[in-house]
């Protein structure tokens, strides 16, 4: 068990590089398949959230994001991008719930097999990060806190 | 090999990675990168004279550890996962002990081919012919030790071809010299390819696919098997059409599992034989703030396993969860679904056949219903029956009927409301049949931006198995780096037992950890609609994930 930490240290330790957007094909909104890397367009950051429809916590970020979006949008140029993580079960059910929150602003994506999410290294959702116009990440945070959302636009604007 | 050996081996591997990163540092675009994550569960068990059927394990600890570290480099990506259980917790399966090598994997992409060498995770379709893999919650990773190549032809044609060993467990003994998990011995071949009929012919705004896959596995059986005629090589497929116009999906897939056996002795045969099938139909629409969902399924014999002796949850080689509402509230969840997938047990059930409808609407800001803040609503509806008669469509034994209607409505700028209400027929973890009537309020009120507190009041009310149930919850949070709860879910019904819960959780960026403790009732941890069983316990639960 300690050997086992002391890996995860040594691992953490080592990794300074900043980490990108992975290649990974995803299905759209339209049930196309899309690469990730497509995301990144050179001018603008953009918030990357996944959620799943048991995830409660992810809802209440995702709609407090949107709640506020118009004011935000205001403030700094960025986009939305919401990951389903649902798998087949739960896809249709994703879509539908988008759609019924009213997440029409949103990037929808639906990460079926969870290819995106082991990618990026996601152990819990919701999980949200922040993305510069170039694709390095340089925020991330696990967890949902009503009020934690804040933060987000705190770090965009600093991309600006 | 020892423990410490393997986790040197590990280290070795992962170091070099991990210093190039540094050594290139910066940006992607000058060299690699190196991400991943660590992730540590722990349980210490306690005696609990007051929860019934409380168990204890030896050693009263149980800890589940996962490391994970990728490498990419230009069109290169090279991995692997460390798992670590000291022992698994309780409820885990039993085929999951030591320190383990359980993922390693290199692959290579271009806007083309994809080329995979070690282990990886896929499925076809839904996932009913064939689906590897990982879900922590429960214990599953199914993931193939093979190679898969890739192709997509411009957005027209996606094909792959992949061959593989799929993981169960990880019985370390007899492979200990390799430093790898157990491997099944069974080995699958695939094919899946899709054509999209609409890129082909450039329609505009229509989507039209047609797609299908094949499986073969095989797997070593004993000889009596044989000469009941069953064999050790057998081959499903599936087809499947997906269509999007204007917001509506309908999505078609017809399944042929291959052979399935069963243990079932009769005076002929000591085993039975069948042909697994399945049918899926989905129908969506979204659009003007409607999103609404129709799922029907039919399924025979579907339980697709690796390894036809083992009776762990993690031995599965497709995904047939519970087409269900599956709620995140506690008195909702104590008697989930359990698809049936044909089993032997008592008398013969060959199967399933059903559906669920959502409906999800948006009553926008500013409109007669949704006054100033807007509204939302959901409905599901799920039932679903035995097969009455195999081979057919006939709707037998009522298995499962769930309704609930749901509310949320952002009251005032501090106060949000969810309301919930629920009615489920199913049978509960005694086999009674029980009729429940749920409700549940949630209510976040938020003091400032920051500091706020969520409540939930919970009440379940039946006349049937363990009768009435009561439960609430209080959360406080300070965002974004503290919350904490306390929670408690009474039986004043029949067994008069509280299982309480109290807790707290830090987030730092992307570490956080989260200490409880509490009563577990015996039931089912459910995820992605797949269940597993788990005795009663009552202890302190220590979690600790972060990603780099």
């Amino acid at each position: 068990m300690k050997k086992f930490i002391l890996a995860a240290v040594v691992l953490l330790a080592c990794s300074v590089a900043q980490a990108q957007i992975p290649s990974v094909k995803v299905e759209n909104g339209k049930g196309e398949v899309v690469n990730t890397s497509s995301l990144v367009d050179g001018k603008t950051p953009m918030i990357i959230s996944f959620w799943a429809v048991t995830c409660k916590p992810c809802i209440r970020e995702l709609d407090a994001i949107n709640d506020v979006l118009p004011d935000w949008l205001d403030e700094a140029d960025f986009r939305v991008v919401a990951v389903s993580t649902d798998d087949a079960r739960f896809n249709a059910q994703a879509r539908a719930l988008a759609e019924g929150h009213g997440w029409s602003d949103y990037t929808l994506l639906y990460d079926k097999n969870q290819e995106f999410m082991r990618a990026m290294n996601v152990s819990f959702t919701p999980q949200v990060y922040v993305v510069d116009k170039d694709g390095k990440i340089v925020y991330s945070h696990t967890g949902y806190t009503p009020g934690s959302e804040q933060e987000l636009i705190d770090v965009i604007k600093k991309l600006q | 090999m020892t423990r410490k050996n393997i986790l040197i081996a590990a280290l070795a591997l992962i170091i070099p990675i991990a210093a190039s990163a540094q050594q290139f540092g910066g940006t992607a675009d000058q060299g690699g990168y190196l991400t991943g994550s660590f992730e540590n569960n722990s349980i210490y068990y306690l005696e609990d004279a007051q929860n019934p059927g409380c168990y204890v394990p030896d050693g009263s600890f149980g800890s589940n550890s996962y490391l994970k570290a990728d490498y990419y480099k230009g069109n290169l990506v090279a991995g692997l996962q460390v798992e670590s259980y000291q022992p698994a917790l309780v409820g885990y399966p039993l085929n999951l002990e030591g320190n383990k090598l359980s993922n390693f994997y290199m692959s290579w992409t271009d806007d083309d081919f994809s080329l995979t060498a070690g282990t990886f995770y896929d499925q076809f379709g839904s996932g009913l012919l064939f689906r590897t893999y990982a879900d922590r919650t429960l214990g599953i990773n199914n993931a193939l030790l093979g190679a898969r190549l890739a192709y997509n032809y411009k957005d027209i044609l996606a094909a792959r071809i992949l061959w593989g060993m799929p993981r169960l467990g990880s019985d370390w003994k007899s492979v200990s010299d390799r430093g790898v998990v157990e491997w099944a011995g069974t080995q699958v071949r695939g094919v899946d390819v899709s054509l999209s009929l609409s890129s082909l012919l450039g329609w505009q705004g229509t989507m039209l696919a047609v797609e299908g896959s094949l499986l073969s596995r095989y797997e070593q059986i004993k000889y009596d098997m044989e000469e009941e005629g069953i064999s050790p090589t057998t081959t499903g497929w599936s087809g499947r059409l997906n269509f999007e116009k204007s917001g509506f999906v309908a999505k078609a897939e017809w399944v042929n599992g291959g052979q399935w056996f069963g243990y079932y002795p009769t005076d002929e045969a000591d085993y039975l034989k069948r042909n697994g099938n399945a049918q899926l139909l989905e129908l969506g629409y979204s659009g003007g703030g409607l999103g609404a969902n129709l799922t029907l399924r039919r399924m025979e014999w579907m339980g697709s396993k690796i390894n036809y002796a083992s009776v762990e949850s993690n031995n599965t080689l497709n995904y047939t969860p519970a087409l269900c509402a599956q709620y995140s509230y506690m008195l909702t969840n104590l008697n989930p679904y359990i698809p049936e997938v044909g089993s032997t047990d008592g008398h013969l059930t060959s199967g399933e056949i059903g559906g669920q409808l959502d409906v999800y609407y948006n009553f926008r800001r500013g409109s007669a219903i949704g006054g100033k803040r807007g509204m939302k609503v959901n409905l599901n509806v799920s039932t679903y029956y035995a097969i009455g008669e195999e081979g057919t469509a006939q709707m037998g034994e009522l298995l499962w009927r769930n309704v609930n209607v749901g509310v949320e409505k952002q009251v005032s700028r501090k106060l949000k409301m969810q309301l919930l209400w629920a009615l489920q027929q199913g049978e509960d973890m005694y086999h009674n049949w029980c009729l429940s009537n749920i409700v549940v309020a949630d209510l976040l009120y938020k003091f400032t931006p920051k500091f706020s507190t969520r409540a939930e009041l919970q009440y379940l009310s039946s006349a049937d198995g363990m009768k009435d149930w009561m439960a609430g919850l209080v959360e406080v949070n300070m965002a974004p780096k503290w919350s904490v709860f306390v929670s408690d879910m009474y039986n004043h019904g029949t067994s008069k037992v509280h299982y309480y819960s109290v807790g707290a959780s830090y987030t730092a960026s992307r570490t956080r950890i989260a200490f409880s403790y509490g009563r577990n009732r015996s039931g089912m941890v459910c995820s992605g609609g797949v269940c597993r069983t788990v005795k009663a316990f009552t202890g302190g639960n220590l979690t600790i994930s972060t990603s780099f």
